[in-house]
């Protein structure tokens, strides 16, 4: 029984972690999508961005915390408003939508190679917020994931709280909803579309902050992005709250998996991913697309 | 006079839809345009809230509108509801609202619409009842009352509406439409309404237009335009002289 409990326990934390780390990104990629119709490819390259500006903050700039974390919070929204305006504003009037989702990916590459270009290769290795571990009924958990769980938890619920509590947040839903109808009742789509960049780059940024703990802050962080797409996918395209439920579950899927195998645990994500689409493809959450029933 | 419309020409891409329209709408009047289905009613509109490419004059007291974009064509208190309600699927009844007040309350502002909701649920007390109920989730006359409703929060002077008795029953079409002559005379709202059921618009107006292949080809009072033998013949149809009585 014992056993079973140090052994569960770790690995629902960490499970958890990941999976709320796949929630932000869910959340920005689902953001953008029902935005402007983009599946942002960058969104993993905006996290290792995020790493790697925080990281340069942090311990080469050597910036006290709350000045770092402001300044951090600033420069992704700056770099969000930048991101908009390369890679959808002058796009937006293209009649081939698909365009965006290129732009994304070119925007990718770049992310990618001017990191390289800027930090080097190596995997750099950054201090946790606070070192160390807590025992949870007697087993050792490493304070960074709790920390990742309330912070994220924290930024899920604001980015519900921007788009539910304030008129700005209902007027940029609406714009989401119907452009059409929300351009012709005054509402400047071209803002809402730059907010929603800016939140999504922030909400990036920010994981790539929590995460780098954890892994090396190296290029190759990007890839976390895939199980996003996997946590998209099982919440049901076009669901804000199925995506971070459907990516939390990625999270944990990929957590418990590594108790029968750890080298093929993306593969056990990807099985679970082929059968959603294969028994469910509009997610595991009934009435996953408001837009549908309009 | 409020709205003065000169030698109007409007594109899609290189398609000419209008060709140099000439229209005024009388303050606190409602003017109907009627014509068959690709004539350019919903062009014209279109030209008027600024969703299209334009060229020509359009003259709002003294503004010239030719150049402005939709939201600041908004600002200045010309509301359209487009074709087809376009109301948000996913908002309330109440957040649907809430958005028509865009052009006035500003997108950070804060100032309080409560007595315009109220407004709206005295005109349209279904959508009182409906308050909490996702836009998707109402029935297509509660959801033109809701983009009329809509179009009411936005305190206009000039309300434009696309074909709102559009796939309605035909009573519900009837009941929207004497709304419609309430909010012109309570609220001395300028309507400018486009219809296919020319008999019911022809009803309710003081003026019509009839718009073919891009062109103003009749204007007059309504009274006159439904007397017209061409206007009888083509919109009306052959009973319809008779069937005119109905309403």
């Amino acid at each position: 029984m014992n056993f079973l409990i140090n052994l569960f326990i770790p690995l629902t934390i960490s499970g958890l972690a990941m999976g709320v780390i796949y929630a932000l990104m869910a959340m920005g990629l689902m953001l953008l999508i029902r935005a402007i119709g983009v599946l942002n490819f960058a969104q993993g390259d905006l996290l290792m961005f995020g790493a790697y500006l925080t990281y340069c903050l942090k311990d080469q700039l050597k910036l006290p915390l709350l000045i770092m974390w402001i300044s951090a919070f600033l420069l992704f929204a700056v770099f969000g408003a930048i991101f908009m305006f390369s890679v959808y504003y002058p796009m937006r009037d293209t009649t081939w939508r698909q365009t965006f989702t290129i732009t994304t990916i070119a925007a990718s590459f770049i992310l990618k190679d001017s990191v390289q270009l800027i930090w080097g290769t190596n995997p750099i290795s950054v201090k946790p917020l606070i070192a160390g571990s807590v025992k949870i009924f007697g087993t050792k958990i490493a304070i960074q994931y709790l920390l990742i769980i309330g912070i994220a938890a924290v930024i899920i619920w604001a980015v519900f709280v921007i788009f539910e509590k304030l008129y700005a947040g209902r007027m940029m839903q609406a714009a989401t909803q119907d452009k059409y109808a929300a351009e012709i009742i005054g509402i400047p789509t071209m803002i809402t579309t730059l907010i929603t960049y800016m939140i999504v780059v922030v909400i990036a940024g920010t994981a790539g902050y929590m995460v780098a703990p954890i892994f090396f802050v190296n290029p190759t962080l990007g890839t976390l992005q895939l199980s996003a797409f996997a946590g998209v996918i099982l919440g049901g395209f076009g669901n804000l709250k199925g995506a971070v439920v459907g990516s939390i579950i990625i999270g944990l899927i990929q957590s418990y998996s590594t108790l029968i195998t750890t080298t093929y645990k993306d593969t056990i994500v990807f099985l679970v991913i082929i059968l959603v689409l294969i028994f469910r493809p509009q997610g595991i959450f009934l009435g996953s697309k408001i837009s549908d029933k309009a | 006079m409020m709205l003065q419309i000169r030698n109007l020409h409007a594109y899609y891409g290189a398609i000419e839809a209008l060709t140099g329209i000439d229209a005024d709408i009388p303050d606190g009047s409602i003017c109907c345009i009627i014509g068959s289905n690709g004539a350019g009613k919903t062009t014209l509109l279109k030209s008027i809230s600024g969703m299209i490419k334009r060229t020509g004059s359009i003259k709002w007291n003294d503004t010239n509108l030719i150049n402005a974009k939709p939201r600041e064509v908004a600002k200045l208190g010309i509301t359209h509801v487009p074709e087809g309600r376009h109301i948000f699927p996913g908002l309330t009844v109440y957040q649907n609202l809430e958005s028509g007040t865009i052009s006035w309350h500003g997108f950070f502002g804060n100032k309080p619409f409560q007595n315009d909701i109220e407004t709206v649920y005295e005109l349209f007390p279904r959508l009182r009842e409906r308050e909490k109920q996702l836009g998707w989730s109402l029935s297509g006359g509660e959801q033109q009352m809701l983009a009329v409703g809509r179009g009411i929060m936005a305190r206009p002077k000039l309300l434009m509406l696309d074909e709102p008795s559009m796939g309605l029953a035909p009573v519900i079409v009837e009941e929207l439409f004497k709304k419609i002559v309430e909010i012109n005379k309570q609220q001395g709202i300028t309507i400018l309404l486009i219809e296919q059921n020319a008999r019911l618009a022809l009803e309710i107006s003081d003026y019509a237009y009839v718009l073919e292949h891009g062109m103003i080809t009749l204007h007059d009072t309504a009274d006159k335009v439904r007397s017209n033998p061409k206007v009888l013949e083509a919109y009306l149809g052959k009973f319809a002289s008779h069937g005119a009585e109905m309403l």
